[in-house]
């Protein structure tokens, strides 16, 4: 049994699940759902449509380049039935599967930080252009006390992190 | 009680019809097709086409981009001019998304960005008639 790739979405399409059409050219499309089959005869295209993998990996959304996704891939051979062999690739499979979902939460990690970083200058940036909203402009030693409450704000925005 | 067929059927725009362009029966060439078109052999033969007297103007004004019949060269040239016709030559310019692609995205293969190409609009000769 082979589980194919949706053309639309590249999820997985198990046999006896989703649908195939046949264009005159005989390409093949196998699609995994209605919605991918629907947006496929809109003619959309995937890499442009914010959902599929296609447009997650066209737009650096996710991990692209790595050793851990040549290992699967499309061999046309059949492969003689072999009980060792079996258990050792059964084996295989799972490690590359952890070591290739590790990776990729990394670099998801990874990409994420750069907008808690832009939040946090932007919170810092909103209190000092703001602190006159919660303390007069020109009060007694205003300035000083400005800074002090600024830099215990921003430490409380730190503490928070 | 849902609408009446009978009522509000004076709009004959695409928007009211566009889920009949979307059947298999009424399909057009897809960007890849094209592309397969665009390959300089196949092109020339599109271009060159035989009469034939069941198709739009004889099928000698072929827009190869677009994959249309038009009735007369001044026909063509106008819709060389249309903003549809620019839209798919934007669209064109794109290598097109094949399942080998969507295979790499699901994770059989690293991810190979995709590439863009040089696409014009078609030259035509004037012919004297």
């Amino acid at each position: 049994m082979r589980i194919e790739k949706c053309y639309f979405c590249s999820a997985p399409v198990y046999p006896g699940h989703g649908m195939m059409f046949v264009r005159n050219d005989c390409k093949v499309f196998r699609f995994c759902r209605s919605k991918c089959h629907k947006n496929f005869k809109k003619k959309r295209n995937p890499r442009k449509t914010r959902w599929t993998k296609a447009f997650r990996k066209s737009a650096g959304k996710e991990l692209t380049v790595d050793n851990s996704l040549e290992f699967e891939k499309r061999r046309n051979t059949p492969v003689k039935y072999n009980r060792e062999l079996w258990s050792k690739t059964v084996e295989a499979m799972r490690k590359v599967e952890s070591i290739k979902h590790k990776r990729q939460a990394r670099f998801i990690m990874n990409r994420l930080k750069k907008g808690k970083e832009l939040e946090k200058a932007a919170d810092i940036s909103e209190v000092k252009k703001n602190i006159h909203l919660i303390k007069a402009p020109h009060a007694g030693q205003a300035k000083q006390l400005e800074d002090k409450m600024v830099q215990k704000l921003a430490e409380d925005v730190e503490m928070d992190e | 009680m849902g609408k009446s067929k009978q009522v509000g059927n004076h709009n004959n725009g695409k928007k009211k019809n566009i889920a009949k362009t979307w059947k298999t029966k009424r399909r057009t060439k897809d960007l890849d097709q094209i592309h397969a078109d665009m390959i300089p052999t196949n092109a020339a033969k599109l271009l060159k086409q035989d009469v034939d007297y069941d198709v739009t103007g004889c099928g000698q004004h072929y827009c190869l981009h677009c994959a249309r019949y038009f009735v007369d060269l001044k026909t063509l040239k106008e819709h060389f001019k249309s903003k549809p016709h620019k839209k798919r030559l934007k669209q064109l310019r794109e290598e097109p998304y094949t399942q080998a692609e969507a295979e790499r995205a699901a994770g059989m293969g690293s991810y190979i960005p995709p590439k863009t190409l040089e696409v014009h609009t078609q030259q035509v000769e004037e012919d004297m008639d």
